[in-house]
């Protein structure tokens, strides 16, 4: 199977059409930027998360009248009774999420000042309260410690398979748990209204400097990339592959703009692998150029070397970005909520990867040779001596081509 | 040429028996591959260490030894008083001079740069000293964390100082945490135990009061610089906490929680947890001068600067000892396990924490592995229906690669977290990537006259310098997701690192060999499926 059978399509022609395209997308992310803001994902700006799974439904009112100045939103499906509670940042350091969640267990569940809370305590808890009561006989040495912990560990282990307990028989028949166990445990414990599928807490210090360092890490590798390139090839491809990787991450931010979406930590490290992959098909357009300008014996101008060399890897291209985005739409559709966005930025990051390989590079790379041209005056330049003949339009190009 | 390629089929036969080895379980459920606590569930902490604790303490201490080894010297008794946090300063009484007040601080006081101010001697801590103390205080809290996470009994738990050598943070993971909330608090207790007097306003009258400032007044004047005053519950006549009180105890700390040996938990007379401890010969020596010297006073027992409780002393008490405080039965066992392990030598900050309940982990490596095989199927068929016969040879080349992967991860016990197996499956996409611009070369070859063999040898030595390139300009990006990432985005990018690495490995030398194999030079081929 092929594709592309001896395509031959002009991108060089097209190239203002395309920064002018891109120029919009971007410039409409900065817009909703501007107007809706980024939202900031608790790694970045301190606060709190906390995930809450009840037994019945969310009781939103309690929640939003007990945790002042707190989002309290549906977590998944309704019938899944999860809640997202989230803190803003914090001025001091310290475990407001767990703080939280020790005050919602107080209020919520009044009977935890004097019973266990099987959906909320851990195992050793209910094995000091099996032990106490010695409901099998089992005395006090060692191996009564140890059959009542191997006995609460399975109940804590079903518990984790069941998310959360929602009726006592569920802890009574879990295996290993005997008649009279049950009968101790179903008196001296109960079952709390909620579980606690996930907390995060971040203050404010390690906030800000996850903020410099995810920063830092974006512009240091685009620059990592744009010396690589210019070392094997030259400063015009290495200046062209930055400005892609800019444009990619400007597109994948002003999607999640778009999207409402959340920047955290999984968001950065998509951006840092949109800069590393989305070179990659240009390095593979340019290591086409240079071999055909080796095998050149009659001066050709450089928009129609890049055209040849484009069209000669456009299978390539299409083919290599395809199985990737073939990956992440997998990982878009069952990957679940947490790395959902993680994937939909990367997919967005890698489409625009090769969109840009396909109709950006053309754009910078021609204004860079005119630009180059131009200032050598009448020295020809290696390859971009035959521009003369090239039959674009050559007057804007420098001037509208910088602003890509 | 044929004995050649023997060698290369055994060479890579022989790297999958050496990859899928460490993936074999050795024991029933034993994970070969560790999981992170995004899968697992589990709690992280990044706690920063109050070190400026420790230099209080050990300026306090260092006032204390100041005075002793004045009046010792037989010179009239100083004044001194705390400047800084990092300084001092004693202001002469009576006969004595500043040179005198100096001479007893160099002699004895090497940690301390000593200089005659204008309002008395003045103790500055050295730089040298205070980092060194500060180094050891995050050193020792991190001991005592160890020891209560390994009472705790937690599987494979992570302690680890952040920031180099100097840093102040202190890391923990722990792995399959199922009540974060209890184990966080037994881990921030700092579990500083005092024992100490409780001074008296009249002999027979402990002084104590429902209000913090009252007390202090009600105390004779000379004694007001001696004390501290210090909260407490207080009891009604049934034994429950009806309020606060306060105590004014004695400053100095002659016995403390590095004097036990063992503490556990035991019965009261009404059948209530207390906690009995033991002390070392050596404090049991210090505890029964302590005890003898003020029988029929109190003896406040102060657990992080709180007062436990404040028995009186009926008798002097040579090595044993309780602690009463209206413990519930959990409480009285995690005291008793705090104590065991010994105190922190600073107060701690939570700068961080994630919980992730197992139940979330539970779904998170299913939706995870499910989107990684449906990706996994999607590359096999498409590539299989693009290039037929070569797709067959680069799904052969994938399953190496993942193998390694695997293997490598296994071998190096990198941790697998979420974002780790899209990292995977990624790296699988991306892998293809490399059969992709060989085959591609190999039809263009072909398109252009050449041989099925001479195809096959440009296509690869042709493709070489590309699949370099690109796999590199992907790594750089890897390596700065790595300094980067905490957690599960470390993760991440290790699977990256090394499922790039080995597919530069499986595209070229496993694929070659493969090519080699179904179209044999001395054949002749002269078709090819691709």
């Amino acid at each position: 199977m092929q594709i592309f059978v001896n395509p031959n399509y002009d991108f060089v022609k097209w190239r203002f059409h395309a920064v002018a395209f891109s120029a919009f997308i971007i410039l409409l992310g900065l817009g909703m930027y501007l107007t809706r803001g980024l939202r900031m994902g608790i790694d970045f700006s301190g606060g709190a998360n906390v995930v809450l799974k009840f037994r019945e439904q969310v009781p939103f009112d309690a929640l939003r009248s007990q945790i002042a100045n707190a989002s309290v939103q549906r977590y998944g499906k309704a019938e899944e009774n999860a809640v997202l509670i989230r803190l803003p940042k914090q001025g001091s350091e310290g475990d407001y999420a767990g703080q939280l969640v020790q005050r919602l267990n107080v209020s919520l569940n009044p009977e935890s000042a004097t019973k266990h809370d099987l959906n909320y305590q851990g195992r050793d808890t209910l094995a000091e309260i099996l032990k106490n009561a010695d409901p099998d006989r089992k005395g006090t040495g060692p191996a009564a410690h140890d059959y009542y912990y191997t006995m609460a560990q399975s109940v804590i282990s079903r518990r984790s398979e069941l998310g959360l307990f929602s009726n006592m028989s569920q802890v009574t028949s879990a295996p290993g748990v005997s008649s009279s166990a049950g009968k101790v445990i179903s008196e001296k414990a109960f079952l709390g209204k909620f579980n606690v599928l996930n907390q995060e807490s971040v203050g404010p210090q390690v906030g800000k400097e996850l903020q410099q360092k995810a920063i830092w890490a974006v512009i240091l590798s685009t620059i990592a990339m744009g010396i690589y390139i210019t070392f094997r090839f030259d400063l015009g491809f290495g200046i062209a592959a930055m400005i892609c990787i800019v444009h990619d991450v400007l597109i994948a931010l002003a999607f999640l703009v778009l999207i409402r979406g959340e920047f955290s930590l999984n968001i950065v490290a998509a951006l840092l692998l949109i800069v590393g992959y989305s070179v990659n098909d240009t390095v593979v357009t340019y290591d086409r150029v240079r071999e055909n300008a080796r095998k050149l014996k009659a001066r050709v101008p450089f928009g129609e070397q890049l055209n040849n060399a484009m069209n000669q890897t456009l299978s390539r291209t299409i083919l290599t970005s395809g199985s990737v985005i073939l990956v992440l739409i997998s990982l878009v559709v069952f990957g679940g909520k947490v790395i959902h966005e993680f994937s939909l930025v990367l997919l967005v990051g890698v489409l625009s990867g090769t969109y840009s390989t396909l109709m950006i590079v053309p754009a910078v790379a021609v204004a860079w040779e005119e630009y180059v041209s131009k200032r050598r005056g009448g020295k020809a330049p290696r390859r971009a001596e035959a521009n003369r003949s090239e039959p674009l339009p050559r007057k804007p190009a420098p001037e509208r081509a910088k602003r890509a | 040429m044929n004995r050649n390629i023997w060698w290369k089929v055994a060479l890579i036969i022989g790297l999958m028996v050496l990859f899928i080895a460490p993936l074999v379980p050795r024991r029933k459920n034993e994970e070969r591959i560790p999981l992170g606590l995004d899968l697992k569930g589990g709690t992280q902490l990044v706690m920063q260490v109050n070190t400026g604790d420790a230099v209080r303490a050990e300026i306090d201490q260092a006032m204390e030894f100041f005075k002793g080894q004045v009046t010792k010297q037989s010179l009239p008794a100083a004044v001194v008083r705390r400047e800084s946090p990092l300084s001092f300063v004693a202001i002469p009484q009576g006969g004595a001079s500043a040179n005198d007040y100096e001479k007893v601080g160099r002699d004895w006081l090497g940690q301390f740069d000593v200089s005659q101010q204008p309002q008395g001697v003045l103790f500055t801590i050295k730089d040298v000293g205070r980092s060194q103390l500060e180094d050891d205080t995050v050193n020792q809290a991190m001991e005592t964390i160890r020891n209560r996470v390994d009472a705790l009994g937690v599987t494979e738990p992570v302690i680890a100082r952040q920031g180099g050598a100097r840093g102040k943070n202190i890391v923990i993971q722990l792995p399959g945490v199922d009540d974060p909330a209890r184990v966080k608090e037994i881990i921030k207790t700092t579990a500083q135990l005092q024992f100490r007097i409780v001074e008296e306003i009249a002999p027979g009258q402990a002084a104590t009061g429902s209000d913090a400032q009252a007390l202090l007044q009600s105390l004779p004047a000379n004694l007001r610089n001696e004390v501290e005053i210090l909260p407490g519950d207080s009891q009604d006549a049934f034994g429950r906490v009806s309020g606060k009180m306060y105590y004014a105890v004695k400053k100095s700390v002659p016995v403390t929680g590095r004097d036990l040996k063992t503490a556990r938990v035991s019965k009261g007379r009404l059948g209530e947890p207390i906690i009995s401890f033991s002390l070392t010969p050596d404090g049991g020596r210090k505890f029964a001068a302590l005890t003898g010297a003020n029988i029929n006073r109190g003896l406040a027992i102060v657990l992080d600067n709180k007062v436990k409780s404040a028995p009186n002393i009926n008798s002097q008490i040579e090595d044993q000892g309780i602690i009463e405080g209206r413990f519930t039965q959990q409480e009285a066992s995690d005291l008793s396990l705090i104590l065991r392990s010994g105190a922190l030598p600073a107060s701690m900050t939570t700068l961080e924490e994630r919980t992730v309940g197992p139940s979330l982990g539970n779904d998170s490596i299913r939706a995870g592995v499910t989107a990684a095989l449906i990706g996994f199927a999607l590359l096999i068929i498409t590539v299989i229906l693009y290039y037929r016969g070569a797709g067959i040879n680069a799904v052969i080349a994938l399953f190496l690669n993942l193998i390694i992967l695997l293997g490598m991860m296994a071998y190096f016990r990198a941790t697998l977290t979420l974002p780790g197996i899209a990292g995977i499956i990624l790296t699988l996409g991306m892998a293809i990537d490399s059969n992709v611009l060989v085959f591609e070369r190999i039809r263009e070859e072909l398109r252009d006259g050449k041989t099925v063999r001479a195809a096959i040898d440009n296509g690869f030595t042709r493709a070489f310098g590309t699949i370099i390139d690109t796999h590199l300009t992907t790594i750089i990006s890897a390596l700065f997701l790595f300094q980067f990432g905490t957690g599960p985005i470390k993760g991440f990018a290790v699977t990256l690192l090394i499922g790039l690495g080995a597919s530069v490995f499986t595209a070229f030398f496993v694929s070659r060999v493969i090519f080699d194999i179904t179209y044999r030079p001395v054949d002749r081929p002269q078709q090819i499926s691709i």
